[in-house]
């Protein structure tokens, strides 16, 4: 069964890959290979396999039973390149594929025995490399299981078709196989020097030891810059020693530059270059003009539900440009409704508010701690707990030696007042998100087993755990956690925020797969009441990210059953779906068509899960016919599903400025006029989607969508999880669990910079990215482009190309800061 | 002795030396002199911690040429608004009406979106919701039925219920009491109440509320419904055949604007309605004889209801059938060449101003686009020749004008209108539209309200399936003078 699912999918991936027209061709070349694969692995077989034995045979069945009509119909256009030598090659190989396939069997013996398996394997591998049909080797040796072979015969012209196929065909293939594929893949870069490539794959497979060995291995200091670009990108904390780069103040420019401590600067210098500094206020983002009739309408009196929204928008909108019309207006200018607009909000809207200047001085750590140094002092809990929370999402992403928010949070972890607890917890959780900081770890983990500590500080502690150890799979957090669920009261466990539990240790195990087993283990011993909900987690976070098609089907079975009221187990369940999916573009087509059948049969609580999990799909990502399920479900009848479907709109069209969800978005601002609560999720939505006036991206994808940013996700994950349950926690008074999105919000820019670092504008082309894996040739990779100047965005699915020869970019994949060298061949026309 | 570099904003101070002897208070004293930020506004950043005023250098372990980071400003710290800020979820439930800017929608209890429309209409004559508040509960007069009082009881509490409320307001009691004083609205068929005529009940309800409104003292003018309401027709009768002519006096609630095949707008609807024939004995002849009836109208209401008849009844199906011809009203209306002789006159002075004030409004602010230099010398001028025209209409006026002040033009505004959608006045579905005092149209489809643009209320007049105008009310467009 296995086998004809990778089968399967081998084929699937193989007709997606290639749009060209001669589909029916490359069905022909797909089929050869299938014929030579069995024919090698039938001589194969016999010879003990020490790692598969039982297995083999059970292949042989499954794979023999491809009906293969007329291999005669191979590719006669290719036969006309061939060289003597090689023809003859081809032909006895064509006379073996038939004779094989011959239904007497001794003749089938006689082929076989005729030569020598390993002699005839080098011979197949050559004649494959040689012919650009790296694909077809690539799979030979996949299926013979001798990738190492790859490794001698590639050379320079081939490698980085071979790479290429190798590293996409990975999310394609079951543990471990996948690995070891990378494996080969960062081998074979490493043995052309092409290190960038290296590097993405050791950053893919979460490898500090390659990483290493990429900066050990490589000698140009200004390579290494882009490296630790590269890294900062991710979202990863690295330290650079010695033996990675030798001179200490080369060490610290490089440790700043991984320390993203110039990302406020570059984002700046983007929105300068796109004209969009202005600061726009919430109105301007809400458009009642364009309503009918509403436009005389405004409210005399404030509503502390609209103006917390405001406050959303406005830190969205304006996140990381240092300044807006709300928050960052001086003072003295108090006597307008401006400068006290803190005191707008209500009680703990206030937190969101103070937090709110955090986002707006987003990355800019300097200005921020400046800006948020008079809440410091403020007597109001709240505004307090909102000024701790504001440091962390200043300082997210960003890493600095004095570790400024660690100094000024720390203090406040045990303060007696719950509310600025959390706003400490949580800002460490988001300023030290995949650190895996052991210092936070000792100051946290005796919150989640302190008796007297109240269930929200315990929950936002181990969600911040969770955030801080992302990927770590940490043991010692990990038990903290379990025994703080536990510890639990069968009443506390039926509390929405008791969710963040699970969920917190779900992170730790983040796209780490098997290792999650162990504590899947553990967490069947727990109370039935979230038994089942921390299974779902567990699981779904443990894959997240790998396209597991097998674990899909799981979490799809679960969605299958009609439960009895109050189990809620089956919301993660389905988040869980598109987390595993959303890795690539056939499982993520796949399961956004599995999700419509799964909201048209499901349980109401599936239901209201089901946009979310759309949600994250295209997170992004406008995808019309999402667009179009998400705008149905958000007239639904059941205002859950509607509030969800609207906070997904939000997530799709995120930092897209997309004018089409904004229309609907305005729409629905006026159709749900009258419930406060539904106009509230419409406001957030509304701010999503013009975040960073549409500089930023929300997907934890980058790199051609080949690297997961890990914190990345695990910000989104916690956002839609605490939407599982909207009415008790966004519309609630954990409101600011929305900052977590500030996690996965990156510039979607690609700026480059000359051997000083310093911005310079060169023309390149923007276009569509083509799928360029096995194709032969050099086809172009994109299509329908502009030509601009740098800096440009770049949308989802878009890819850059220098439109100049005058420089060399430093890393082949052109996104986020790109360090550009001079070409000493270029000549002038 | 060591030396530090501290970072602070934007700027870095090289070279600071600290004197591990000393207390750190002494290092902040020298940061203060720097930045000019208080001491124990200073928070420094040392490696995982904040440097205590206390704390022993010597434990903190500094080194030499660390780089240090100090936050702190000079800035006032915020303090919250002396007056809080009064959020619309704290305020009493009416004060959130209030701020809605229209009122609340009445529950459907089962087919009566008649009467749920008619009272939506009627509420939004301010006029009559003052008069009703007026009335007083316990004082009687003698001459209303106990029924009638219970009604007029009923509409003022509905009245103040939906001012208050935010949410839809269920007219349970007052319905009871509708049917009480009015049985035909308690037909039932099949077990539920029937739908009626929203024309019936506006009739009743008012001629109800006339009654009991009626001042004690019982004097004509005091009858504020009719004072609001009623229309005085004066009617020539005039008999063809013998030559015969009375002249007859009468006083309606509404206007009938009849359709048929050539009314293709109101206004001829409405002449139309005040032109019959009927037939009666003729003294001269002593026979019945057909008379012509002619009417015109001698004084004008506040608020001026026009009902469009679309229902009549059909004898082959025994039902009311309705005519669903597309009949155009407009959001202005003029009725002066319906008045009587006498009425005209009246009416020209006022008119002949709201013309100049309008003609004035619209020259003022084509100036005003065009120069700003010009519009002071039309703003001083202006006011001089307005006094200067009031005075002479005062004198042309004279004695003549009862009040003074404020006077008709014959110039109606829409402000409420009572649709119908479906084909027999006994089934279908009745919903309102009424402007309110911001000039928003608010559809009240029971217990929905909307915001409708003024150009679709337009669109009620016939000719489809949708929503057609039934009853309308137009309020009298006053000058003062």
């Amino acid at each position: 069964m296995e086998i004809l699912i990778e089968g399967r999918r081998k084929a699937s991936f193989l007709l997606s890959s290639e749009h060209s027209p001669e589909l029916g061709f490359l069905l022909d070349r797909f089929r050869f290979f299938i014929l030579i694969g069995c024919l090698v692995r039938f001589e194969m077989a016999p010879v003990p396999d020490p790692n598969n034995v039982g297995g083999g045979a059970k292949r042989d069945e499954a794979t023999t039973k491809v009906p293969s009509k007329d291999p005669k119909k191979k590719d006669d256009k290719k036969e006309d390149d061939l060289s003597e030598e090689d023809l003859e090659l081809k032909q006895n190989l064509e006379l073996y594929v038939e004779r094989v396939q011959d239904p007497n069997p001794e003749l089938q013996k006689a082929a076989l025995e005729s030569m020598s398996s390993f002699s005839r394997l080098m011979m197949i591998l050559v004649l494959l490399l040689s012919h650009n049909a790296e694909t077809e080797a690539v799979d030979l040796l996949m299926d013979v299981e001798d990738l190492d072979l790859l490794l001698a015969h590639v050379d320079r012209t081939n490698f980085r078709r071979t790479c290429n196929y190798l590293t996409s065909s990975a999310k394609f293939l079951p543990g471990p196989d996948d690995m070891l594929v990378l494996d080969i893949a960062y081998m074979i870069y490493m043995k052309f020097e092409e290190y960038p490539n290296a590097l993405q794959v050791a950053l893919f497979l979460d490898n500090m030891q390659y990483v290493k060995q990429v900066f050990t291995s490589c000698t140009d200091l200004l390579r290494k810059k882009q490296f630790c670009y590269m890294i900062s990108r991710h979202g990863i904390t690295v330290e650079l020693d010695s033996e990675m780069v030798a001179d200490k103040d080369d060490r610290d420019m490089l440790q700043d530059i991984v320390n993203n401590t110039k990302l406020s600067e570059g984002y700046l210098t983007l929105a300068r270059d796109i004209e969009v500094m202005e600061a726009k206020t919430p109105e301007d983002i809400y458009k009642a003009h364009l309503l009918d009739g509403r436009a005389s309408s405004g409210p005399s009196v404030d509503s502390a539900r609209q103006n917390l929204a405001a406050t959303f928008v406005n830190a969205f909108v304006n996140a990381g440009f240092g300044q807006d019309k709300l928050m960052t207006v001086p003072s003295d200018a108090a006597s307008g409704t401006a400068g006290n607009w803190l005191f707008k909000n209500k009680e703990h809207g206030k937190t969101s508010a103070a937090a709110s200047l955090g986002m707006i001085l987003l990355w800019d750590v300097d200005a921020g701690l400046t800006q948020l140094d008079k809440y410091f002092h403020s007597t109001d809990n709240p505004v307090l707990a909102g000024a701790l929370l504001g440091v962390g999402i200043n300082n997210c992403g960003i890493k600095s030696d004095c570790d400024p928010a660690l100094a000024l949070l720390g203090e406040y972890i045990d303060n007696e007042d719950s509310s600025v607890r959390i706003g400490a917890i949580m800002g460490l959780g988001i300023a030290y998100a995949g650190s895996q900081n052991d210092q936070l770890r000792s100051s946290l983990s005796p919150i989640l087993n302190d008796a007297k500590a109240p269930l929200d500080v315990i929950a936002f502690a181990a969600l911040s755990l969770g955030m801080i150890y992302v990927g770590s799979c940490n043991e010692e957090v990990a038990q903290s956690i379990i025994f703080a669920l536990m510890d639990r009261s069968e009443a506390q466990l039926g509390d929405a925020l008791t969710r963040f539990l699970p969920l917190g240790l779900g992170l730790l195990y983040l796209g780490k797969q098997e290792s999650v087993e162990a504590t899947a283990e553990v967490s069947k011993t727990f109370n039935e009441k979230i038994r089942k909900y921390c299974d779902m987690t567990l699981l779904s976070c443990a894959y997240a990210g790998t396209g597991n098609v097998l674990k899909v089907q799981d979490l799809l079975a679960q969605c299958g059953e009609h439960l009895e009221k109050g189990d809620i187990h089956q919301g993660p369940a389905v988040l869980g779906i598109a987390m595993v999916a959303m890795s690539e573009e056939l499982g993520l087509d796949m399961a956004i068509r599995s999700l419509e059948r799964v909201l048209q049969y499901g349980e109401q609580n599936i239901r209201r899960a089901v946009p979310l999990a759309l949600g994250l799909l295209c997170i992004s990502n406008p995808k019309v016919n999402v667009m179009d399920t998400l705008s149905r479900l958000s007239h639904d009848t059941d205002s859950e599903v509607a509030m969800a479907a609207i906070i997904s709109l939000g997530l799709i069209g995120a930092g897209t400025n997309n004018a089409r969800i904004a229309g609907m978005l305005r729409n629905l601002s006026s159709y749900y006029y009258k419930d406060a609560s539904l106009l509230f999720c419409v406001r957030i939505a509304q701010g999503f989607v013009h975040m960073g006036k549409g500089l930023l991206t929300l997907s934890p994808f980058h790199s051609e969508r080949l690297l997961l940013s890990p914190t990345a996700l695990a910000g989104i994950v916690t956002l839609l999880h605490a939407c599982l349950d909207m009415k008790s926690i966004i519309l609630g008074k954990y409101h600011y669990v929305l900052y977590f999105i500030v996690l996965a919000m990156q510039p979607r820019m690609m700026l480059t910079v000359d051997e000083n670092l310093k911005p310079i504008s060169v023309p390149v082309r923007v276009g569509q990215a083509v799928d360029v894996v096995g194709q032969a040739g050099r086809p172009k990779t994109i299509t329908g482009f502009q030509t601009h100047s740098t800096p440009v965005l770049l949308a989802a699915g878009e890819r850059a190309e220098l439109a100049t020869d005058k420089y060399i970019p430093l890393s082949p994949i052109l996104e986020g800061f790109i360090i550009l060298k001079e070409n000493p061949d270029y000549r002038e026309e | 002795m060591l030396t530090v570099s501290v970072k602070w904003q934007k700027k870095v101070f090289e070279g600071i030396e600290i004197d591990v002897s000393l207390p750190p208070y002494v290092f902040k004293a020298q940061l203060y002199d720097l930045t000019g930020v208080p001491p124990e506004r200073q928070k420094i950043m040392v490696k995982g911690g904040l440097l205590k005023d206390d704390a022993d250098w010597s434990s903190i372990g500094v080194k030499d040429g660390q780089k240090l980071m100090m936050m702190g400003t000079a800035d006032e710290i915020v303090k919250a608004p002396e007056k809080a800020i009064v959020f619309a979820e704290d305020l009493p439930e009416e004060e959130q009406a209030t701020n809605l800017g229209y009122s609340a929608g009445l529950v459907n209890l089962g087919n009566t979106c008649y009467m749920n429309s008619t009272v939506q209409c009627l509420k939004s004559v301010p006029e009559l919701k003052s008069a009703l508040s007026n009335y007083s509960l316990a004082g009687r007069s003698n001459d209303v039925d106990q029924t009638s009082h219970m009604l007029t009881v009923a509409t003022r509490e509905l009245f103040g219920d939906l001012d208050r409320s935010v949410n839809a307001v269920s007219p349970t009691q007052f319905w009871m009491v509708l049917r009480k004083k009015f049985p035909q609205f308690s037909q039932l068929q099949n077990g539920m109440h029937m739908q009626q005529d929203a024309e019936e009940c506006w009739t009743q309800l008012l001629y109800t509320l006339s009654q009991s409104l009626k001042a004690p003292t019982s004097s004509e003018d005091s009858d504020a419904v009719k004072a609001l309401f009623g229309v005085n027709l004066r009617s020539r009768v005039h008999c063809q055949e013998s030559g015969e002519e009375s002249s007859e006096t009468e006083s309606v609630y509404s206007l009938k604007c009849h359709i048929s095949h050539e009314v293709n707008h109101l206004h001829e609807g409405l002449k139309h309605g005040l032109k019959g024939e009927l037939e009666k004995t003729s003294p001269a002849l002593g026979r019945t004889a057909v008379y012509l009836k002619e009417s015109l109208i001698d004084s004008l209401p506040r608020y001026l209801t026009v009902q469009f008849v679309r229902f009549f009844w059909k004898r082959e199906t025994n039902q009311k059938a309705k005519i669903l011809r597309k009949v155009d009203y407009p959001l202005e209306l003029d009725i002066y060449d319906l008045c009587s002789e006498e009425l005209r006159k009246k009416l020209e002075a006022p008119r002949q101003k709201l013309r100049d004030e309008e003609g004035k409004k619209l020259g003022l602010q084509t100036k005003s686009s065009s120069k700003d230099g010009d519009v002071k010398m039309t703003d001083a001028e202006a006011p001089s020749n307005e006094s200067g025209e009031s005075s002479t209409a005062a004198q042309q006026e004279g004695a003549s004008s009862s009040e003074k002040g404020t006077h008709m033009t014959g110039i109606y505004d829409l402000v409420s209108v009572l649709t119908h959608k479906g084909r027999s006045a006994d089934s279908g579905h009745y919903v309102a539209w009424v402007k309110q005092e911001s000039g928003k149209w608010i559809q009240y489809d029971d217990s929905y309200p909307s915001v409708q643009r003024e150009e679709d209320i337009t669109k009620l007049s016939g000719g489809g399936d949708w929503h057609m105008a039934y009853i309308i009310m137009y309020k009298a467009r006053f000058v003062s003078m």
